[in-house]
């Protein structure tokens, strides 16, 4: 731990109340219009964090209602039937009719119509979830506004880079958006080639494609954006190992952003190509190699999973901590298990592919993606050891903190038989697959992502939300999740194809319990909406300070100021020194320090 | 040297997959025992991943829970002081499950290299997959003439005959995208490759009926790809490759061409009715005039059903697009012939011929004699042709 003596010409706190003449970031200036243009050319990370929030929310709630029409659909399998129906002129005559599409386009026994709508709203659902939502959510929003605060800076290092990063993912999701409004794209959200090259739709899926490849830059700016703020602009008497782990996570994450996500890029500028000039690179009918697509797809996509989780364990990590009031256990192995996966993820992309490629990459990619189960089992080992002997705060953050628990553990031990070979010959491609993925990116970092708004929405609009209700929609969210998908690995299991419009009879049962599962989970997102607007409406005050924290956001006024902080901080004491410590604003009596003390550290 | 390691076997695993694989739990993860005896090894690894999850799940959530309620919050108590990293604690825990992701390893490398290794001595089929169907030629050029009774999923879909207790290769290939070959009973599935063979090896341990899916997504009827692999004894195999389970020879033209029409992929485009799909239907168009996009027309004779079929792009009905893949090479003379009778049979114009078993009746007709003019309506007609196609073979659907 760092402690720096305070220079003398400082006053002893300083938000101490002298500084009242700045407004927080939310102050409105001036009229309506001034406003807007003020937020589109806005360079403050607050401002680009709350506008991600709000994009990425509402972007969630499109891709969730493709979801929730992709469950409706697999109610009832899709059948012909024949019937005798009796004509306008009396006669008998037999029509062959077809059911369980409730998602048709025309009359008659035609299924491929039907199900190619099925076929868009899942492709829909899942480029918008990873590209848009997962990828986004944590670093983009409460990275962007967060970051900065946590290491005591005033912005980012290049702030209009930010601003520019924002409008490139603007730009980005208005393709794949406008790829919709044409008729959307029937080729999966992984762009399987030579399917991807010659199904129909050309612009839908050039413009989604393109989508995809500008929403790439946006991530690589932000992560470089990211890195050297870290590097940069840690406050005074922060050292490394003085970060909140969330940074560390943030740091990661974003070493992987530009890296990989360039990979990617290039990737999907091959497909359009070969899309619109024929060159052929991946369709074999040109004389192309469909794997090798596979292959520099999973180059990206799979350390991509690693962009999408780590902020997760990020934010599970400052929640246990801050909610359990006490000192996270084995801090440098969490901070280094951050990296590690970030390093071991670019190593495991052909795992994938275990279907699809020679036995002796096989073995290596299985025998490397065991590797990533150790760093990430010492993460869940640490934060449970963390409880020991702690002073466990009952809300929502920790709440859901609970259920990422619980979710990611299933989430990771399912990846085992998935990661081995013998058994992924049967899993591979069924549902088994899409319960495994669906715990980690939804279970997880879905469920991070709401935990860490709750967490930091004090902070984030001044203004308290309804914890009875927000436990309720939790627990709605955390029931519904596991009706869902729960059932799916056994839909798995007992040989359901993914990306199925229709099934065998037998697998009803369980489709349709999944299918009540997902209005669970709809049930459960809809309270924390209203919790949510409820707040914003006629929300009590929030104080500086509600949980007790000691990184460097609880030092500020809830919301921020415009420069964050009124003096640039000195940090005093790491963040987790709850057992030294009085946190800043918050009453000493209400939490003490333990007995004995420890001698020769100040507080 | 790959091969080499796949002789290791940790101690005891055979009893332990035995045991594992099968009973109460076993049940609720999978609907029957594999019937492929490598699929013992990978559901005797699942059962074990299934117990080791659910032992680290409840040894982990339980510490939690149980924490959670002992270390609750009291207003004005703090958390108590404990160590904030335990060396030797920290070492075991990442020792630990090191250990056992090494067995895990090596016994889901075992059990992969058991799938991919063929037994000698046994049958190569050549397999074909397209959008959206399976196509298998067996040794001695035979093909499936079965269709399984009932539908399998939205429609009756192919059965492949293959020997019990008889190594089988599969040599598969795409004639368009990739697909992928899975029979879950058996446990393995294997991606379809245009331009590439892939190898699906199996040796299947019962008779019985088994599903066979796509489970690479290939497009709109991706979930309709599905057909039934059959397992008979040995002497029912060698009868199926002289008839390929069906003579067509002694059923009418019209249902031969009926079947032909699913096996071989024509339904998934056009329906047996007047209903447009991605093409048009086939009822009521033989014999009858039809418009094209380049502003032409004709009467759909055999000659244009026949062109229609092997090179598709000539010419195109008004109000579709050129979206069908051209057949020639791919059926035979005979198989032409039975499909026009089929589509014929589907209009009131239809040939009397179409309906009867080759050298019963009064077959004087020939196939290219569109202009006759039969007198039965076309209801009776469907109901013969719809009648004597129940007597196909059953096919009990697995599950079905």
């Amino acid at each position: 731990m760092t402690t720096i003596d305070r220079p003398n010409d400082l006053p002893a706190d300083p938000h101490g109340g002298d500084h009242h003449d700045e407004g927080s970031y939310l102050t409105p200036k001036g009229g309506f219009w001034a406003v807007i243009w003020d937020w589109c050319t806005t360079v403050d990370h607050k401002k680009l964090g709350i506008m991600y929030l709000v994009a990425v929310l509402f972007l969630f709630f499109l891709g969730g209602i493709s979801a929730m029409a992709v469950r409706l659909e697999l109610w009832e399998p899709v059948r012909t039937l024949d019937q005798v129906v009796l004509l306008e002129d009396g006669t008998e005559a037999t029509e062959t009719i077809t059911t369980g599409q409730l998602f048709k386009s025309g009359e008659g026994t035609d299924i491929a119509a039907g199900n190619n709508i099925y076929n868009r709203l899942f492709t829909l659902h899942g480029a918008i979830m990873t590209f848009m939502v997962i990828i986004p959510s944590i670093p983009a929003a409460l990275g962007n506004f967060f970051l900065p605060i946590m290491l005591g800076a005033k912005d980012v290092a290049f702030p209009r880079l930010n601003l520019m990063s924002w409008w490139i993912y603007v730009i980005g999701s208005v393709f794949a958006v406008g790829s919709i409004l044409l008729g959307g794209v029937d080729t999966g959200w992984t762009f399987y080639t030579p399917y991807s090259t010659t199904t129909d739709g050309y612009w839908n899926v050039l413009l989604m494609v393109g989508g995809a490849f500008i929403l790439g830059f946006s991530s690589i700016l932000t992560g470089l954006n990211f890195i050297v703020t870290v590097h940069k602009l840690r406050a005074p008497g922060m050292g490394w190992f003085d970060m909140p782990l969330f940074i560390w996570a943030l740091y990661a994450t974003a070493i992987i952003q530009v890296l990989a996500t360039p990979v990617i890029g290039i990737t999907l500028l091959l497909l359009i190509f070969e899309r619109v000039f024929n060159v052929g690179i991946f369709d074999p009918a040109m004389g192309g190699d469909p794997v090798l697509f596979q292959h520099f797809f999973w180059f990206y996509s799979h350390p991509v999973v690693y962009v999408m989780i780590l902020p997760g364990f990020g934010v599970i990590s400052e929640l246990i901590a801050v909610h359990a009031h006490k000192r996270l256990f084995g801090y440098r192995a969490l901070a280094f298990a951050s990296l590690g996966i970030a390093a071991v993820s670019f190593l495991v992309w052909g795992h994938h592919m275990f279907t699809s490629q020679g036995e002796v990459t096989a073995v290596i990619f299985s025998a490397l993606t065991f590797l990533v189960a150790i760093p990430t089992a010492i993460k869940v080992f640490n934060w449970i050891a963390t409880l020991y002997k702690s002073s466990i705060s009952i809300n929502t953050p920790m709440l859901y903190s609970y259920y990422f628990l619980f979710l990611f553990i299933i989430g990771g031990l399912t990846g085992l038989p998935l990661a081995s070979l013998a058994t992924d010959l049967h899993l591979h491609d069924s549902y088994f697959v899409v319960a495994h993925f669906h715990y980690v990116m939804m279970g997880s970092t879905i469920i991070a992502f709401i935990a860490g708004i709750h967490h930091w929405w004090p902070k984030m609009f001044g203004r308290m939300y309804n914890e009875r209700w927000g436990m309720v929609g939790a627990t709605l969210v955390f029931v519904g999740f596991n009706v869902t998908f729960f059932t799916q690995f056994f839909l798995g299991t007992r040989g359901m194809p993914r990306r199925y419009a229709s099934y065998v009879d037998e697998f009803q049962l369980l489709h349709q319990i999944s299918t009540v599962g997902s209005w669970i989970l709809l049930l459960g997102f809809l309270v924390h909406l209203f919790v949510f607007l409820h707040s914003l409406i006629s929300g009590p005050k929030a104080p500086p300070n509600p949980w007790g924290g000691l990184t460097l956001e609880w030092e500020t006024e809830s919301p921020p100021i415009e420069h964050n902080f009124h003096h640039e901080p000195l940090v005093k004491h790491g963040p987790y020194d709850f057992d030294e410590v009085h946190p800043p604003h918050c009453d000493p009596a209400e939490y003490p320090i333990p007995e004995p003390a420890l001698g020769g550290k100040s507080h | 040297m790959a091969i080499n390691l796949t002789t290791i076997s940790a101690p005891a695993l055979s009893g332990v997959t035995n045991t594992l694989g099968e009973g109460f739990w076993h049940n609720l993860f999978f609907r029957d025992n594999p019937n492929h005896p490598d699929g013992f090894i990978a559901d005797g690894l699942f059962m074990f991943l299934w117990w080791l999850g659910v032992v680290w799940f409840v040894l982990l959530m339980g510490l939690a829970t149980y924490w959670l309620i002992k270390y609750r919050r009291r207003p004005g108590v703090p958390a108590q002081r404990s160590a904030s990293h335990n060396t030797p604690l920290e070492i075991a825990w990442t020792v630990i499950p090191t250990l056992i992701l090494v067995v895990i390893f090596v016994w889901g490398f075992r059990g992969y290299m058991r799938f991919h290794i063929a037994e000698s001595g046994g049958e190569e089929i050549t397999l074909v997959a397209n959008m959206w169907n399976w196509d298998l030629t067996y040794p001695n050029g035979q093909k499936s003439n079965l269709l399984t009774e009932e539908d399998l999923g939205a429609d009756k879909r192919p059965v492949f005959v293959v020997p019990v207790d008889t190594p089988i290769s599969l040599r598969m290939t795409s004639q368009d995208v990739i697909h992928s070959f899975w029979v879950p009973d058996f446990r393995v599935k294997l991606d379809v490759f245009p331009n590439r063979y892939s190898t699906y090896w199996f040796r299947a341990t019962e008779v019985g009926d088994h599903w066979i899916f796509c489970a690479e997504y290939c497009g709109d009827q991706h979930s309709e790809m599905a057909a039934i692999l059959r397992v008979v004894e040995p002497a029912d195999y060698a009868q199926f490759l002289v008839d390929g389970g069906q003579d067509f020879a002694t059923i009418p033209p019209a249902q031969a061409g009926q079947i032909l029409s699913s096996s071989k992929g024509c339904v998934a485009c056009h329906a047996s009715t007047e209903a447009a799909g991605t093409g048009p239907g086939w009822a009521g168009t033989y014999g009858y005039e039809v418009r094209f996009t380049d502003g032409t027309s004709q009467i759909r004779d055999a000659n244009y059903i026949r062109e229609s079929i092997l090179t598709p792009s000539v010419h195109i009905v008004e109000g579709y697009g050129n979206n069908m893949t051209p057949y020639a090479g791919v059926l035979t003379e005979d198989e032409i012939n039975y499909l026009i009778a089929y589509i014929q049979s589907l209009s009131d114009k239809a040939p009397k011929s179409v309906f009867e078993v080759p050298g019963e009746g009064d077959g004087e007709s020939g196939e290219g004699s569109e202009t006759e003019d039969v007198e039965v309506d076309d209801m009776t007609q469907a109901e013969t042709a719809e009648d004597t196609i129940a007597q196909t073979e059953t096919a009990e659907i697995p599950g079905g």
